[in-house]
């Protein structure tokens, strides 16, 4: 298409430039932060000091263990939600994958203050509950890791149906049916056909969810608050409260390494179950 | 020829005489908020005033205070508002100078609390808040600020959190009402931590206690009487609480950076502002309680402010020294005992 690389490359160096000048360097500098002694000298003392506390380590994992989560059940609810999609006709389909979409359109502040009302002591969940005879007493949602997690979910859900609609879609279309055809039951069928041929939208719909919920400040604020902190709201403390800017740099440091490693560590897996069946 | 040469001759001059009055600048160093209502009732009536061109920096004032440490053999700002504690932080560091009052002559005017509120001569009050409890009458009494941890209260109850500025004076105030009111703060740090799991929530911003108050999810919660308004516009029984220990609140304070050039343009500006006829106007504006004693004001506005002698006698601030002290031990002992 191009002349030369030359050409190619002009092109492409007003968008690195500025990506680099707004971008890249304010991010190293801020990293910097980090790994510096007060002196200037390279150090990990910063490192150290942060995951020797109690607090922080409870933080870290809690912030592990619920992105983790929300990234596991909405794969699990993704698939169901994607694959009843997929089969509609395509009007319904784009009904449907409108709905998926539309909560995207509102503000996350919005759709997580409705959450303070729904989860509430006289919000329609313990009302339910209560009718329902679950519990006799207003159970205690808010303001914990379950509120968090609930949040979390319905937030980035959406990102994870549209990714494996789009890898559904791609799939041939006789696959199942032959599938069933040679006698394989439905879990046979996820597990040997479904999941493989849509393992590119996994691993897009769970590096979104994941990061997603790792980055997220507004909804473990409101729904977790300082009660239950996560990294993004104790990097939030640290900034504003304690004007810390180094254990701050600290933090943006761990959530960067933690979304890369989601990343590559999906992508392994995906290869992995690739390399099997190639090797088959 | 000699008209244009003329005519140029009055540009010029005037254009001195312009560039004069741009010359003399002052600096100041606020809170971000309000700035629109300062603006008009504050900086753009003293500009034609003073005849002088008036810059405002804002931020937060960890922020601003590191910004005059950074600057201090050079100063940009002539004159900050920050908390008391700030205050005497940056008297410490030796950032500031002593207040000529004799310059200021609203002065006389201030409660006493705010006349020197640090008892270093190193900066004036002109603003001040009470914290107490704001609860539901029909659903618990408070007496005492220890009432809040009662079993059959505490899980219905929002404390702020330690890095609040609501924070450190409730727990000072805790404390008083235990009995064991060291500067460590280490009984009320424990009995609240004692209390983690019952107390709903421990809040960052007190905008979200009027929702949490609606749905019934709380009962009660230590708040800045800057809050109260809206609780009170909440379709249920609220009252103030006047606790046996009294309340406790904070202060903002007007500071003169040390080495400044402006020092006397920065009294003038003190004076102007701590005046009965602007702080009045604040008032009714809802942007700040007076500090000066002699406004007046309607219930109405004096209902959502912190109002009138009694109240401001009645204050039981925490220490600057105390605050700046233990700041660090207390979110220090408040994570080990209630963060985690």
């Amino acid at each position: 298409m191009f002349q030369n690389r030359a050409e190619a490359l002009a092109l492409v160096l007003p968008a690195a430039l500025f990506a680099a000048a707004v971008f890249l360097v304010p991010v190293v500098i801020l990293l910097s932060d980090g790994f510096r002694d007060p002196t200037g000298g390279f150090s990990l003392a910063a490192y150290i000091e942060f995951f020797s506390s109690p607090l922080n380590q409870a933080v870290f994992l809690r912030t592990l263990k619920l992105g983790a989560m929300v990234t596991v059940v909405s794969a699990v609810i993704g698939y169901a939600a994607a694959f009843a999609i997929v089969g509609l006709t395509p009007t319904m389909k784009g009904r449907m994958t409108g709905l998926v979409v539309l909560p995207l359109m509102i503000s996350p502040v919005a759709r997580t203050y409705a959450w303070i009302v729904i989860l509430g002591r006289t919000g329609i969940v313990n009302q339910a509950f209560q009718a329902l005879g679950i519990s006799d007493a207003p159970l205690r949602i808010l303001f914990s890791e379950t509120a968090i997690f609930i949040g979390l979910l319905q937030l980035f859900l959406p990102l994870m149906v549209i990714s494996l609609i789009s890898a559904l879609e791609n799939m041939p279309k006789d696959a199942v049916p032959a599938a069933r055809v040679l006698g394989a039951n439905w879990f046979q069928v996820f597990w040997k056909v479904i999941l493989p041929l849509t393992r590119e939208g996994l691993v897009i719909g769970g590096t979104l969810v994941f990061t997603g919920s790792l980055t997220a400040y507004i909804t473990p604020a409101i729904l977790g608050g300082s009660k239950v902190l996560m990294l993004e709201t104790l990097m939030y403390q640290q900034v504003s409260v304690a004007n810390n800017f180094v254990a701050a740099s600290v933090i943006a440091f761990i959530l960067i390494v933690m979304s890369f490693a989601a990343n590559i560590l999906l992508k392994r897996v995906a290869t992995a179950r690739n390399k099997v069946r190639s090797a088959k | 020829m000699k008209t244009v040469l003329m005519a140029s001759a009055a540009i010029l001059l005037a254009g001195t005489g312009l560039a004069r009055a741009e010359d003399k600048t002052l600096t100041i160093s606020v809170y971000a908020l309000a700035q629109d209502e300062y603006k008009q009732i504050v900086y753009d009536p003293f500009e034609k005033i003073c005849g002088c061109k008036l810059v405002v920096e804002t931020g937060n004032s960890v922020e601003r205070l590191a910004k005059m440490e950074a600057n201090k053999a050079n100063p940009v700002v002539d004159m900050a508002v920050v908390s008391m504690a700030d205050g005497l932080n940056a008297a410490r560091k030796g950032l500031i100078d002593k207040i000529d009052t004799s310059k200021i002559k609203s002065f006389n005017s201030l409660y006493d609390i705010a006349k020197d509120p640090n008892g270093d001569g190193m900066s004036v009050g002109y603003t001040f808040y009470a914290t107490s409890i704001a609860y539901r009458s029909d659903k618990m009494k408070i007496d005492s600020w220890a009432d809040l941890l009662k079993p059959e209260y505490a899980s219905h109850i929002a404390w702020p959190n330690v890095t609040t500025n609501q924070g450190p004076p409730a727990l000072y105030m805790l404390g008083q009402a235990l009995g064991k009111d060291t500067p460590d703060l280490a009984a009320p740090i424990e009995a609240v931590g004692e209390k983690k799991d019952e107390i709903v929530t421990f809040y960052e911003k007190s905008s979200q206690l009027v929702q949490l108050m609606q749905q019934e999810e709380i009962w009660a919660a230590p708040i800045g009487r800057f809050s109260w308004a809206p609780f009170t516009k909440l379709s249920m029984p609220i009252a103030w609480a006047t606790p046996k220990e009294g309340q406790t609140g904070g202060m903002n304070v007007m500071i003169v950076t040390k080495g400044s050039k402006n020092q006397d343009l920065a009294l003038q500006f003190m004076d102007f502002w701590l005046s009965t006829d602007i702080q009045t106007k604040l008032a009714e504006k809802l942007v700040d309680s007076p500090a000066n004693k002699d406004v007046k004001l309607s219930d109405a506005v004096a209902n959502n402010l912190t109002y009138g002698e009694d109240t401001a006698k009645s204050l039981k601030l925490i220490p600057s020294a105390v605050a700046l002290d233990n700041r660090a031990g207390w979110v220090k002992s408040w994570n080990a005992k209630v963060g985690q």
